[in-house]
């Protein structure tokens, strides 16, 4: 759901971009503070990652697609500071180099997609495992990022409206309609890459009853 | 921290998420769907996806496809490639600015991590 140039007006151009900088130093600064030297690689890689599952538009209802956007993955991984900075980076080179985003709502992206993206589907996931006590993760995982595309779409619906694109109530409905769709993809990708590359904190657990060894 | 999962340490599957990043970008990239995406099929159906412009003279891989390269399917897997690649990069070069601390190592006076 990359905007491109032309569909927000100049005082929603100018708000969110600066709007979207003063996220980026925030995520920047918070960075500064806490990142590990080891995770350096691991970030740099989910980045890369997210770019090319970005590219891979998969087929929904009525000649539309959607596709994977990546910013409650990068949360769930390495924090929503991080998060920000790596869908701030990616949105960047997709405006500057592939042309998939305009530059003059560089700013809007990044506040959608990026921000209210990863700090929605973050949210919840922060507040489900809390809940749950950690159970049911995997469901949790799939529904923050589910949570995370709708509210980034019901953003731009805002911002279109905000920029007398489009009525509000139109502009909702008909985004959060197709975006509550494309994230099930995102909630599954979402889901199946933090299963796959996370495990389990275990305190020192007692090991497991032995079985009795089967008569012969 | 109170997380009850945290991010694994096993090099195989990065090299695994290594190795998915490069087919995804070099050469699923090119069976993606062409259909607009949901903003852009909402645009269509309330008439404003005109107003979209596309003018900007950095986009020199503009839609994903790499100029001069005759075959299509790698005319999308290049774009991929240098994309995930620019990402790579990128990255590593912010978030290594900004890490300077190794677990255990430094941990002592990280109160008076102040300098520069």
């Amino acid at each position: 759901m990359h905007i491109p140039d032309g569909f927000l007006d100049l005082k929603t151009c100018v708000t969110t971009g600066v709007a979207g900088a003063l996220a980026v130093a925030f995520g920047l600064r918070k960075t500064r503070d806490t990142l590990m030297r080891q995770e350096v690689p691991k970030i740099a890689l989910i980045g890369a990652f997210i770019f090319a599952a970005q590219m891979l538009n998969f087929p929904i209802s009525g000649a539309t697609s959607g596709h994977f956007l990546g910013g409650t993955l990068a949360a769930i991984l390495f924090g929503p500071a991080v998060a920000v900075i790596v869908m701030a980076s990616v949105l960047i080179i997709q405006a500057l180099v592939f042309q998939d985003g305009g530059l003059t709502v560089l700013g809007a992206n990044i506040l959608c997609t990026g921000v209210i993206g990863i700090y929605s589907g973050y949210g919840f996931y922060r507040l489900g495992l809390g809940l749950l006590r950690g159970r049911a993760s995997h469901v949790v995982t799939f529904l923050a990022a589910w949570i995370s595309i709708v509210s980034a779409s019901a953003g731009v619906a805002l911002l279109l409206a905000w920029s007398d694109t489009f009525p509000l109530d139109i502009a909702l409905k008909a985004m959060v309609g197709w975006h509550s769709l494309i994230g099930i993809g995102e909630g599954f990708i979402t889901a199946m890459v933090v299963a796959y590359l996370t495990e389990r904190r275990i305190a020192i657990e007692p090991l497991p009853a032995k079985r009795e060894v089967p008569q012969a | 921290m109170n997380e009850p999962r945290k991010v694994t340490g096993n090099k195989r599957k990065w090299i695994v998420l290594a190795i998915v990043t490069l087919l995804a970008g070099g050469i699923i990239s090119y069976f993606a769907s062409p259909h607009p995406d949901g903003l852009e099929r909402v645009a269509e159906d309330h008439g404003f996806i005109d107003k979209a412009e596309s003018p900007s003279w950095t986009a020199w891989i503009a839609d994903y496809e790499v100029p001069g390269i005759g075959v299509p399917l790698l005319k999308v897997g290049v774009a991929g490639l240098i994309g995930a690649g620019l990402l790579f990069l990128v990255l590593y070069s912010i978030t290594g600015s900004l890490s300077r601390r190794v677990r255990g190592k430094d941990d002592v006076g990280q109160n008076d991590d102040h300098a520069s």
